[in-house]
């Protein structure tokens, strides 16, 4: 489903990303972990295609087709989700004005006629309950005035509604308490359906706890070290991540 | 509390004293036959006669400009001497040896040593008196690097190609009024020429005097930076302690040719009058640059003295990718008055500018920064961040902010931002608590207010400059 | 002076009613000051020229007009048609503790009491404020007495439907403890041009929760004037929406004139074809302890032009006041021209104030995070640039208002980004 080759990358000539290789198959789910720094963000980023992050090498496909020919939008279209660490407040848009827009844009590349306001309004409410939003957030500004924790929520309800073949869920567990981050993990357990695949980046093995991951790979340096099943999470969060050199070993102390 | 920082900012003017020099001066007046006689006296060519004349009548026919935030009563034109010059410099003295002792001894005083020797390493000088040139450091070191650098009427008559091609040609005749009555009466200035692609060896600086009573100043400057090259220049100004108002109207242009870089700070210490208003210059000078392709220009002032200014140093960006800078503190004390601030005129594309304004009005003066931020319908991608700060010291004082924004471009993308802000009772008692006294909290209030000016400012300057001519207020620079 | 400006004098000079005191006083004013050229800073940005030469049109016939209906609107509708009181479609009633009259209707008490508030908040520097002194013979006052609670809104309207000088004015006094709601609706777009000037006097701790939109178009000239007057510990909540024409001005002053006062301000306006929609706004704090906050927010598209001024001036004795100016504008045209100049003149030190001014294109963040959600550019692009008045729109306290007015604003921005 999704194949990244060789990739390189790299921000303000800085180069982040060097050599990183990636299958994901329908309906797995990868866990990327690593240290600070190790170019966990920069990988959602590229894959979105952010202005200033930039391919130097490498190839991406999803589905078959060349994802980084495809302007940031038309990859969305085509099946691609990213959940932000820090989702952006946009004061004066409407969250709900936001959503249909996105879902409606994604449909029509689908092929789907574009939902109605009342069957837009009936889904959208489903997904506010799931992630235990109040229904007013719905009317409000995207993100605005929203709590960390409502944004981190937000971003998953959003997920729902646009069922993406591919989500990148980008350290969607940072700054949760346990109660928040169990509605997040409920989120993306939901839309496991055996053909839906995530990239789950994190910086902690806690939200491994509620989503079971197939794999997970250990980036550092811009590329993987190592990869392994679920009991790598565990490793790492047992011994840190010396066994990857002293460098890092000070970096997590 | 209050009277703790108005003592901290009570200094005295360090430089108010008069030198005794026999001088020529022209009686008081201005007409057709005194710019004659100014040209005679610099043995012009006639070109210049006739391009000073066209600006004279020009003038005439100008209004003086009413729209700043000051108040001062009308100058009588005809009240003014337009050209004062030392005797001892009529036979052009040609070394340092032969330059009257009485002039060497006031620069030393002022902490501008002439010998080359004791000079600052790394820093020519071009000492402007009244109206002339009295003399200018390491000349042949520079021109082993190729840069000229010399009073404007020796340009006159050495570079007259050069000076056709350029003066007049950011800043013309009748631009506006102050700088038409130069135009038509300047006496002396510097001109520098830095060739292409050359990197001037060192900092160049003009220190202006006025000494003579009832002159007026109008000195001109003119920098070319061709190709490639790059200097770093600047200017000093203080004057006797009188009773009486002077005028000082002098005008700058500068030329950054393609991927040149120009930098040009000012530290001016014009005598601002006494705690009461009396005396003092009036600084009404018009200074700007133009930059072509790549080129960068960059104004820096600590503005100090004087009893009006009125004055915007400004940057044409005419070429793409051009950058524009003004970063400029302005301190104002009893009842001095500063209207100040910059244009920046974007042309080009992709052209970026930045103005960081810091002003501090103290005792019952008035501080106005004045600035005009344009975007050109063809300034693709153009950029600009101003920032003006206001500190406000005692509950007499004034602090204004007249930012102009016009865009055209949809692509450009201008900021704004404006604060006021006093120094706190809290401040000066954290302060104190932890050991200061008055003076040395308030020095180190306003000093942190206005570091990201000074630091701006050539190495060489900021440390010796600060300590020579009270870069602000006493011990305000560490 | 201009042709105009000589016919409007010469056809005002015949009226005589308890105003004329005032009036011949504006009149010197006047003739002093004389017609503002380029310049005069005031009208810098803004050419007079094709007022210059207008030769004033007198109504011929009354016109009926009604002004749009906005649903959920409880209001009592006054409307000026072409400069004349519509009174048969005015609803002059007076509900307990609140008068609201036109000049020729008020008896001796009120006569006096409008006589208080005419001229004497409008600062004399306004020229068309000093032309609107002269020639509104059109007018109304309204008194909300000490301790009233009006919920329901008074709507003035002014519409303009054929070519004429239309010359209104509106006089307010909310008394002490009191609230009211006014909204001031101007709508037209025949050529024309009107004068409408207000003034409003907020008694102690006072509340006026205000609206001025001026959406006249096209052809329209108009040039007006809002003036507060706050009193101690008052309140003001004013909205200003800005279609443009083709010669558009308005002057806001608010004086803070008693302590404790808190003054809020949302303007927007959205500017299209050759449309020109030029906002002052004045900010006086001559006592200690006021706050103001405003907001502007202006989009310009094809060739229009909108011009900005916005100043704050703190007097020498308003220590500890809090005020801030913002004002944020989307250039979408290459052929558009924003001026802006936020202006901060003070002259006390224990203030805090601030002021910014901004001409960007959108949030380059936001745009991504749209992108990423598959939105379209060219959606998005709408999206953001419509939100970012909508942002403001709505913290408009009258939801019916609101809600008639949004629809209102997105159409017009649709068409501008399909031109």
């Amino acid at each position: 489903m999704l194949k990244i080759n060789n990739l390189h990358a790299s921000v303000e000539d800085k180069s982040i990303i060097h050599g990183l290789e990636m299958e994901v198959k329908p309906g797995e789910v990868h866990a990327i972990m690593g240290p600070n720094g190790a170019g966990k963000s920069t990988l959602g980023y590229v894959l979105s295609g952010r202005d200033g992050y930039e391919v130097t090498e490498g190839s991406v496909e999803l589905d078959g087709a060349d994802l980084l020919d495809m302007e940031v939008e038309e990859r969305a279209q085509a099946g691609l989700f990213l959940a932000f660490q820090y989702p952006v407040e946009i004061p004066g848009v409407s969250n709900m004005e936001f959503m249909k827009e996105s879902v409606n844009a994604i449909r029509e590349h689908q092929g789907k006629e574009p939902l109605s306001a009342a069957e837009f309004l009936k889904k959208a409410k489903a997904a506010a309950k799931q992630v235990q939003l109040p229904l007013d957030f719905l009317k409000r500004g995207v993100n605005e005035g929203f709590s960390g924790g409502e944004k981190k929520r937000n971003e998953i309800m959003q997920m729902i509604l646009i069922e993406p073949r591919v989500a990148i869920l980008d350290e969607s567990d940072s700054g949760l308490d346990v109660d928040a981050l169990q509605v997040v993990a409920d989120g993306v357990n939901s839309q496991r359906d055996g053909e839906r695949s995530f990239i789950v980046v994190t910086h902690y093995q806690r939200l491994l706890d509620y989503i079971k991951p197939d794999f997970v790979h250990i980036l550092a340096d811009g590329k993987i070290v190592k990869s392994g099943d679920a009991s790598l999470a565990h490793e790492v969060e047992k011994s840190g991540y010396s066994f990857l050199g002293k460098k890092y070993e000070e970096a997590e102390a | 509390m209050s009277e703790q920082i108005e003592q901290a900012l009570s200094r005295k003017y360090d430089a108010g004293f008069y030198s005794e020099i026999e001088s020529e001066t022209f009686e008081n007046g201005l007409d057709e036959s005194v710019i004659r006689r100014i040209s005679a006296m610099k043995n012009e060519p006639d070109w210049m006669l006739q391009w000073r004349l066209k600006a004279y009548h020009a003038w005439l026919k100008m209004d003086e400009p009413e729209w700043a935030h000051v108040d001062y009563p009308k100058i009588d034109f005809q009240e003014i001497a337009y050209y004062s010059a030392p005797k001892s410099m009529k036979d052009k003295p040609q070394s340092l040896d032969e330059v009257d002792p009485e002039l060497l001894r006031t620069y030393e005083k002022l902490g501008i040593p002439l010998h080359e020797q004791e000079m600052l390493a790394g820093v020519a000088v071009d000492a402007v008196f009244d109206s002339v040139s009295v003399v200018t450091t390491f000349r042949s070191k520079l021109e082993e690097a190729g840069v000229i650098f010399c009073p404007i009427s020796e340009a006159i008559q050495k570079y007259p190609e050069l000076v056709k091609k350029y003066m007049g040609s950011v800043v013309p005749r009748s631009d506006n009024f102050y700088a038409a009555l130069n135009s038509a009466v300047f006496t002396d200035g510097s001109f520098v020429y830095i060739p292409k692609g050359v990197r001037c060896p060192m900092e160049l600086s003009t220190y202006f005097r006025i000494n003579e009573q009832n002159t007026g100043q109008f000195e001109r400057t003119l920098i070319v930076a061709d190709e490639g090259s790059y200097v770093s220049y600047l200017e000093g100004c203080t004057a006797p302690q009188r009773d009486e108002n002077q005028l000082h109207a002098a005008v700058v242009e500068l030329v950054a040719m393609d991927d040149s870089q120009i930098k040009y700070s000012t530290v001016q210490n014009w005598y601002p009058g006494d705690e009461n208003g009396k005396g003092g210059i009036y600084n009404f000078v018009t200074k700007r640059g133009l930059a072509h392709t790549n080129a960068k220009i960059s104004w820096t002032q600590v503005e100090t003295g004087s009893a009006v200014t009125w004055k915007y140093p400004s940057c044409i960006l005419k070429g793409d990718n051009s950058v524009g800078e003004f970063y400029s503190v302005a301190l104002t004390r009893g009842r001095q008055q500063a209207d100040t601030g910059t244009k920046m005129i974007h042309i080009g594309k992709n052209t970026r500018s930045t103005i960081i304004s810091k002003g501090i009005s103290a005792g019952r003066s008035n501080n106005a920064y004045r600035g005009l931020v344009q975007m050109g319908p063809k300034a693709d991608g153009a950029r600009n961040f101003t920032e003006c700060d206001s500190l406000l010291i005692g509950d007499q004082c004034g602090a204004h902010t007249f930012p102009y924004i016009e865009s055209r471009n949809p692509s450009a993308i201008v900021e704004h931002e404006a604060t006021t802000s006093k120094v706190s009772d809290d401040q000066l008692f954290l302060c104190q608590q932890r050991g200061m006294d008055a003076e040395k909290a308030v020095s180190m209030i306003v000093n942190g207010f206005c570091k990201e000016v000074f630091k701006e400012l050539p190495m060489e300057f900021a440390v010796e400059a600060g300590k020579l001519l009270e870069i602000s207020l006493e011990g305000s620079v560490g | 002076m201009s042709q105009w400006l000589n016919e409007v004098i010469e056809s005002a000079s015949a009226t005589s009613d308890f105003l004329a005191p005032f009036r011949k006083q504006a009149l010197s004013s006047l003739e002093q000051a004389g017609w503002p050229g380029r310049r005069n800073e005031a009208w810098r940005f803004t050419p007079l020229t094709s007022l210059e030469k207008r030769e004033v049109k007198h109504v011929q016939q009354a016109a009926s007009a009604q002004p749009p209906s906005i649903e959920g609107l409880s209001a009592f509708e006054l409307v000026f048609v072409d400069g004349k009181l519509a009174t048969d479609t005015s609803q002059l009633a007076t509900p307990e503790g609140v008068t609201i009259a036109s000049f020729d209707q008020l008896d001796d008490t009120q006569k006096q009491a409008a006589s208080e508030v005419f001229g004497q908040i409008k600062p004399a520097r306004h020229i068309f404020g000093l032309v609107n002194d002269i020639a509104s013979t059109q007018g109304i006052f309204i008194d909300v007495a000490d301790g009233v609670q009006m919920d329901q809104v008074i709507r003035v309207a002014n519409l303009v439907t054929q070519d004429v000088d239309a010359h209104t004015r509106i006089l307010v006094r909310v008394g002490k403890g009191a609230s009211a709601k006014i909204f001031e609706h101007a709508e037209g777009t025949v050529a024309s041009m009107s004068t409408a000037f207000s003034e409003y006097a907020i008694a102690e701790k006072g509340h006026l929760e205000h609206y001025r939109f001026a959406m006249m178009t096209g052809q329209a000239k108009q040039i007006g004037g809002t003036h507060f007057q706050l009193g101690d510990e008052s309140t003001l909540n004013s909205t200003v929406v800005g279609y443009g024409s083709e010669l558009s001005r308005l002057d806001v002053d608010i004086i803070h004139a008693g302590e404790h006062a808190d003054a809020k301000m949302n303007a927007v306006y959205l500017l299209a074809e050759g449309e020109l929609f030029d906002l002052h706004s004045n900010i006086e704090h001559t006592v200690p302890n006021g706050t103001t906050e405003e907001n502007a927010r202006g989009i310009v598209g094809d060739r229009a032009r909108a011009v900005f001024n916005g100043r704050i001036h703190i007097h020498r004795d308003a220590q500890n006041t809090l005020a801030e100016l913002n004002n944020r504008n989307l250039l979408l045209s290459r052929r558009g021209i924003i001026n802006t100049k936020p202006e901060l003149e003070i002259y006390a030190d224990d203030v805090k104030c601030a002021h910014g001014a901004t001409v960007a294109e959108i949030d380059e963040e936001a745009l991504f995070y749209l992108l990423t959600r598959g939105v379209n550019r060219s959606k998005a692009l709408v999206m953001l640039n419509f939100g970012f008045i909508q942002e403001l729109v709505n913290k408009m306290p009258d939801a019916a208002i609101r809600q008639w007015l949004l629809p209102k604003l997105n159409d017009r921005f649709a068409q501008m980004e399909v031109k």
